[in-house]
């Protein structure tokens, strides 16, 4: 038994695994050079297919991808939303905080001068389902169209009485009040920034690219 | 001091509010099969959580040098050799590969060392080292560290990693200690026959997992708490 | 090496309710539960692993012939992890979505006792047309397994089967369902429901699949294991 194991050397034992392991990686990179293509498609279809529900009249085709940074010193995601005609009409920004459940992702449209939200999308939640999972209704979402970004949002569980009221969905306040704090934080980090890119980009449309992918 | 805000959440929440076992259902193979007695129980949860640290920090180690798009290290191999230095490497398809190998390895050499330096240890240990290999949970904690390690800008770092496969490990062991005290006394009492064994330990295992959903939105209420204490 | 055993109609009999995988064998629990709240991830799910199991079987007994003994479980689990990393691939290629419904536990296959043990049991042991019927009575099995739980989590949680709302809309919705103690219990007593049934008790899988690991790592030389 151990001679059959010290016959022909460590090659000679692991011939099989070292032979299966080029098959297997020769497999792999085959499989991942025809789809990785299609993978990655499929991640940016699925912030862009939205865009246009979130800015009016929007070409999703046309949208640039730009990394800013945010007062916070970090990093951050926008799109810059054109129009067909090559107009810019407004910015698409990815937000993301704790909800009550687990972590909340968003994407929040805005016009360009970043005065008014357009409208709001949610793109990955965990919240109870029934109760605070309603925050992907249309119903939710619609009522941040045309909120005023100069103050921040307040969620409140009678009608709203003020601009920057929210009413909260009913049975999931902390779910409705983390969205608004979401938003509130994100706008309070970009505002400044994406506003700067629109006074700065003139008739020529200048691109500050390093899109982060 | 944000950065300890941070781990703090990350372990809370791997331990008790996303509870590796009754929250993410992994590792349900050991809970059930190993849950008759508190002290293998614990001894169980003691060596799983070794494990998953050790190899969590070897397979971040693996992800963040190699197996990212993006990695340092082949763009520096395919720099040395010519390579057009725009093209962007990504390696990650290899990732699933070298997790389970890197596991499998991490069990043998614990085993080794265990055998080696403590034999009684070994012994009590008995066929429980080799079971670890099959356990979701250890691939599972490597599989949420490559989760946040996707985008460039915001890579996980060292110590969250191995805060989270701590975290993991202790709700493991806390899991899996708490429903063998329960089905310990379950063992004197008279359990219908078709629920005696997996059936009635799952139920009392969807008990355990409706009390420890008790803890939801705790993690909102320590992040405030902690902000504003380190303010 | 071939060993006169259970024919290919036999094995593919045994794999669906006999020896269940989940029901009988009590394997891959973690995405039975994890899944298993709807029935459209639960299908794919079950599509993905047999995928995986029918692949990796019909490899392993290609190359039986091959194996060395203290090799042969490092063969198996590169055999399986590069089919999941195909199939996980072929998920967010095509059904970009559902890939990420299911999230972590595609590749959670890989650690599923049931695709190793067959591969030990079964595809190590058997020519190719045992082991791949062996595969599909399997596949077979888990997803019946998958199902019916799925069945009965998303018709009590949501009114609604492969989101078709099939119950009439006064149903209050079992939230609880969709949730994880709603995911123990279902197994639970389905499995005890399955006992009572057949009157045996379920032998736990598990414990075999480490009887076998256990006896590969200290008598190298014996191919045969538990």
């Amino acid at each position: 038994m151990k001679e059959e194991r010290n016959k022909g050397g460590y090659i000679g034992q692991a011939w099989l695994v070292i032979l299966l392991a080029l098959l297997y990686g020769g497999g792999l990179a085959g499989v991942q050079t025809a789809l990785s293509g299609r993978i990655q498609q499929n991640k940016k279809a699925e912030t862009y297919e939205v865009i246009p529900d979130l800015v009016a009249g929007a070409d999703a085709s046309r949208t640039e991808e730009l990394a800013i940074r945010g007062e916070n010193g970090k990093d951050s995601r926008a799109y810059k939303v054109f129009s067909s005609d090559g107009s810019h009409i407004g910015w698409v920004l990815p937000a993301g905080g704790s909800g009550f459940a687990d972590r909340i992702d968003l994407l929040i449209g805005l016009d360009p001068e970043v005065s008014t939200i357009t409208g709001l999308y949610v793109l990955d939640q965990k919240e109870t389902p029934g109760l605070g999972d309603n925050i992907t209704t249309a119903g939710f979402r619609d009522r941040f169209r045309n909120a005023p970004t100069s103050q921040p949002l307040a969620v409140v569980k009678a009608d709203p009485s003020r601009d920057n009221e929210i009413r909260a969905l009913s049975g999931a306040t902390i779910s409705s009040e983390s969205v608004a704090a979401i938003v509130n934080n994100a706008l309070a980090n970009c505002r400044g920034p994406l506003q700067g890119l629109t006074a700065q980009a003139g008739p020529e449309r200048q691109r500050l690219v390093e899109p982060a992918r | 001091m944000e950065t300890l805000t941070g781990l703090i959440l990350i372990f809370i929440s791997a331990a008790l509010i996303n509870n590796f076992v009754l929250h993410y259902f992994v590792g349900i193979c050991p809970f059930l099969g190993v849950s008759r007695r508190v002290d293998t129980a614990f001894g169980m949860g003691c060596a799983v959580t070794f494990v998953i640290s050790i190899s969590t920090m070897l397979n971040w180690m693996f992800t963040s040098f190699i197996l990212r798009p993006g990695a340092p290290l082949p763009a520096w191999v395919w720099r040395t050799a010519g390579g057009n230095p725009q093209t962007q490497l990504d390696l990650s398809v290899l990732s699933y590969i070298i997790y389970i190998f890197v596991i499998a390895s991490s069990v043998q050499f614990v085993e080794m060392y265990v055998r080696k330096f403590s034999p009684p240890l070994y012994k009590s240990f008995g066929v429980f080292l080799p079971l670890i290999t099959t356990n979701c949970a250890i691939l599972f904690a490597s599989l949420e560290v490559l989760k946040h390690m996707q985008d460039p800008a915001n890579l996980w770092s060292l110590p969250q990693a191995l805060t989270l496969a701590l975290g993991g490990g202790i709700g493991f062991t806390l899991a899996i200690s708490l429903m063998a005290g329960i089905r310990e006394e379950l063992d004197l009492c008279d359990v219908p026959r078709p629920l005696r064994g997996a059936g009635i330990a799952l139920i009392v295992a969807g008990i355990m997992a409706m009390a420890f959903m008790g803890f939801t939105g705790v993690e909102k209420g320590v992040e405030t708490a902690l902000t504003s204490l380190l303010r | 090496m071939d060993k006169e055993g259970p024919t290919a109609l036999e094995r593919f009999i045994n794999g669906v309710l006999p020896e269940n995988p989940i029901y009988r064998q009590l394997l891959g629990m973690c995405p039975t539960l994890a899944v298993t709240n709807a029935m459209k991830p639960a299908v794919t799910m079950a599509a993905a692993t047999a995928f995986v199991l029918i692949c990796s079987n019909i490899m392993v007994s290609l190359i039986r012939r091959l194996l060395k003994p203290h090799l042969r479980i490092l063969v198996f689990t590169l055999t399986i992890a590069t089919f999941v990393t195909i199939a996980d691939r072929f998920l967010a290629a095509y059904v970009y979505d559902m890939s990420k419904q299911l999230g972590p536990y595609v590749p959670l296959i890989i650690v599923n006792c049931l695709i190793i043990s067959r591969a030990e049991i079964c595809a190590s042991k058997q020519g190719l047309a045992v082991a791949t019927a062996d595969g599909i009575g399997m596949s077979l099995g888990f997803g019946l397994g998958l199902a019916s739980i799925a069945t009965v989590r998303e018709l009590l949680g949501s009114g609604t089967w492969f989101g078709i709302h099939v119950l009439p809309a006064g149903w209050p919705n079992w939230g609880i369902m969709a949730l994880p103690p709603g995911a123990f219990v279902t197994l639970g007593l389905l499995l005890a429901v399955v006992e009572w049934g057949t009157r045996r008790r379920a032998a736990t899988g598990i414990w075999r699949t480490v009887r076998m690991l256990w006896s590969w790592r200290h008598s190298p030389a014996s191919s045969s294991s538990s």
